[in-house]
């Protein structure tokens, strides 16, 4: 457990390294062989099927969600990065930032199919943009829905999935009266989007308009009483390690806002409920229901020395085609309009309710570290609140001060 | 005069490896402390601005660096004895036979420290699961409610450290069996002459004895907690809230996942001054014992 001499080494690494690295930036010829590729989560092999037939040779990389901030740092210290990467949204400032992307603008003049007008606004060209740069090409889209057991909620007198947030705490309420270790909604605790959602949803903004971050608004307060009144009501679970997927099918929590890749999960993992549970849009607020545009990016690494054939390969996925494709292997939403409006797509009746949320659904704010400072002080704070009982007041105006001088960059 | 310079022939590919790798990196890290750098550095080096001691400034008004020492303070005390007593006990009893129940008793408690981490965490959460852990499933059958191992912020520090107990008594078992080794018979025998019950003879001439191997395990086992990183990281990460984040996890966030390398390095050198003064002060307690 040599820690501390791990870390200064490391740290002595990556500074030594980063002086050798502006010495071979600058790749001379296109070469050749495959191209490296780092792509998020398990989906690896699928990548590896979806990319057969493109004529183009991949290297695919796997990497762990939660691997990536080391990843990277690692990466852009060494210089050895892949040739093109998967990159959450959240993390595109940071990536950014370090000068791992590679900018696209020129280079996308030849490909028209990665125009921007070809993805939805919210998540191409210069809203996703860096320092006015464009960055990464869209690749797949994600939303936070609602998903509700619909056989329990009629067996508890409930008709329709809530439609409002107020009708979610009502009916939370409700169902957590079934019994003990019964809950009726559940709050992942490391779901640092949610609360977001519900400040969007109340008609506010985290982003003031000059481009500060900022929370200290009263969309905000409404939303903090709707994330603590479900805790406050003893409807959702205090366990950390609780499992959604579990919750759900089990339906100890039979209500909750999360992603397609839950409707796989449960799909999967319990046939048997098929038709027993729904989407349904994200309860409602004031500001209507507006959710979060998540998905991921791809990028080109800075250094790539095989760009050409990295944009060709980006082309290629980004076919109407092999975005359905890739919805059939992974269950990951396609971002390419014409993919989108599908009409095999939209005969499912939940992916209609995750494309109907996409329409209106935002992005979160493109700054720098926004998962490490604004996303992990966001749920801090809310989490000692209704967890250990910290005071709101002072643990609010904690992180006020800590997300204080942010901006979008 | 040649015969001067011999010895530091002999220690110079030793102080060479400490020097690469011990001293250098130290010197670096106190010398990144004292920048702003982090990720943007790598972009271009004219974002790297010298700051003096604004980290250091910073860090001491840092209340989740203070929380993390405090946890580390927390291990620290209630880790090390549990430890060394533990491990001390166990070598004691398995000391008393050298049968084939007792030999293979000694690989049964060495299993802990040479199982991967990895492994070891998968198990214990599932142990330690809310919903269906093995531990809560017990609990149930005699009608206890379910317990937040992990998800109760006080409980969680104990879960976790209960871990890196239980992994890390077994080296030290090993360590301590070997000093037994070393424990004259003589003196034992001559004791039993004089009427020494066992209780008597382990109190007064055993355990001693073993005075050079208890402050050895002490000393490793302190700083082994002050660096504590693994189990709360593959365990917990670090929560809830920050409950179970030690220096070491407080330094590696900082650094490795919001990239800001000066203020992790500053950090770095606060953690090796701290373990530095307390090996120190034990070395110096230590050289206070009179030999046997």
């Amino acid at each position: 457990m040599k820690r501390t001499a791990k870390t200064a080494l490391a740290v002595a690494a990556v500074a030594g390294l980063t002086l050798g690295m502006s010495a071979c930036s600058a790749p001379a010829e296109e070469a050749s062989g495959p191209l490296t590729v780092w792509v998020m989560g398990d989906s690896g092999a699928n990548f590896e099927k979806l990319v057969a037939d493109s004529g183009i040779e991949v290297d695919v990389v796997a990497i762990p969600w939660d691997a990536i901030d080391e990843k990277l740092t690692t990466a852009v210290a060494s210089g050895n990065g892949p040739d093109i990467l998967q990159i959450g949204l959240s993390k595109l400032a940071t990536f950014a930032e370090a000068g791992a992307l590679l900018p696209l603008d020129d280079l996308i003049a030849d490909h028209p199919d990665l125009a921007p007008e070809n993805f939805p606004a919210g998540v191409s060209g210069l809203s996703t943009a860096v320092d006015g740069k464009i960055v990464s090409i869209p690749w797949t889209s994600d939303t936070r829905v609602l998903f509700t057991r619909t056989d329990i909620l009629a067996e508890n007198g409930i008709d329709a999935p809530p439609a409002t947030w107020d009708e979610l705490r009502a009916d939370a309420k409700i169902l957590a009266a079934r019994g003990e270790g019964q809950y009726g909604y559940y709050i992942p605790q490391w779901d640092a989007p949610l609360p977001i959602e519900m400040t969007w949803s109340m008609g506010g903004e985290v982003i003031d308009a000059d481009g500060n971050v900022d929370f200290d608004t009263p969309e905000f307060q409404k939303a903090v009483d709707l994330y603590t009144g479900l805790y406050a009501d003893g409807s959702v679970p205090t366990n950390s390690d609780f499992d959604q997927t579990q919750g759900f099918i089990s339906g100890i929590a039979p209500m909750l806002v999360s992603g397609p890749y839950l409707a796989n999960g449960v799909a999967s993992a319990a046939p048997e409920l098929d038709g027993k549970w729904q989407a349904s849009p994200l309860p409602a607020g004031d500001g209507g229901s507006i959710s979060l545009f998540a998905g991921s990016n791809l990028g080109v690494w800075y250094n790539s020395d095989q760009v050409d054939q990295s944009l060709a390969l980006l082309d290629y996925i980004s076919q109407p085609e092999q975005q359905l494709a890739w919805y059939q292997l992974t269950g990951e939403l396609p971002t390419v309009n014409a993919a989108l409006s599908d009409a095999t797509l939209n005969a499912d009746p939940n992916v209609q309710v995750y494309t109907a949320q996409l329409a209106t659904a935002k992005v979160l704010p493109i700054v720098a570290n926004w998962d490490g400072v604004v996303g992990t002080g966001l749920l801090n704070a809310l989490n000692s609140i209704v967890l250990t009982g910290a005071d709101r007041t002072t643990a609010l105006d904690a992180f006020f001060a800590e997300t204080k001088g942010l901006s979008v960059k | 005069m040649r015969n001067r310079l011999v010895p530091y022939f002999f220690v110079t590919p030793a102080m060479l490896l400490l020097i690469t790798f011990g001293i250098l990196p130290i010197a670096v890290a106190a010398v990144i402390s004292t920048t702003n750098m982090n990720i943007s550095a790598f972009a271009s080096w004219s974002n790297v601005d010298f700051v003096g001691l604004d980290n250091y400034v910073q860090l001491f008004a840092d209340a989740d660096f203070w929380q993390a020492l405090g946890n580390t303070g927390l291990f620290a005390v209630v880790g090390v004895p549990a430890i060394v007593i533990l491990s001390l006990g166990t070598a004691l009893l398995l000391n008393r036979s050298q049968n084939w129940f007792f030999r293979s008793l000694r690989a049964f408690y060495f299993l802990p420290a040479i199982t991967a981490i990895v492994a070891i965490s998968l198990v214990w959460s599932y142990l330690y699961n809310t919903q269906f852990g093995l531990l809560n499933y017990l609990f149930s059958l005699v009608g206890v409610p379910p317990v937040q191992w992990l998800s109760d912020p006080w409980l969680a520090k104990f879960s976790v450290a209960l871990v890196a107990v239980w992994r890390g008594t077994g080296l030290n078992i090993i360590i301590f069996l070997a000093a037994l080794q070393g424990v004259p018979k003589e003196y034992l025998e001559a004791a039993s002459l004089d009427g020494a019950g066992e209780w008597r003879k382990t109190v007064s001439i055993t355990v001693p004895l073993l005075r050079f191997a208890i402050f050895f395990v002490s000393v490793t086992t302190t700083i082994a907690w002050l660096q504590f990183f693994d189990e709360p990281f593959v365990l917990t990460d670090g929560g809830p809230l920050g409950a179970t984040t030690s220096v070491s996890i407080f330094l590696y966030k900082e650094g490795f996942r919001l990239n800001q390398f000066g203020y992790a390095s500053a950090g770095s050198i606060v953690l090796f001054v701290i373990i530095a003064a307390i090996t120190l002060v034990q070395l110096r307690l230590r050289r206070a014992d009179d030999e046997y």
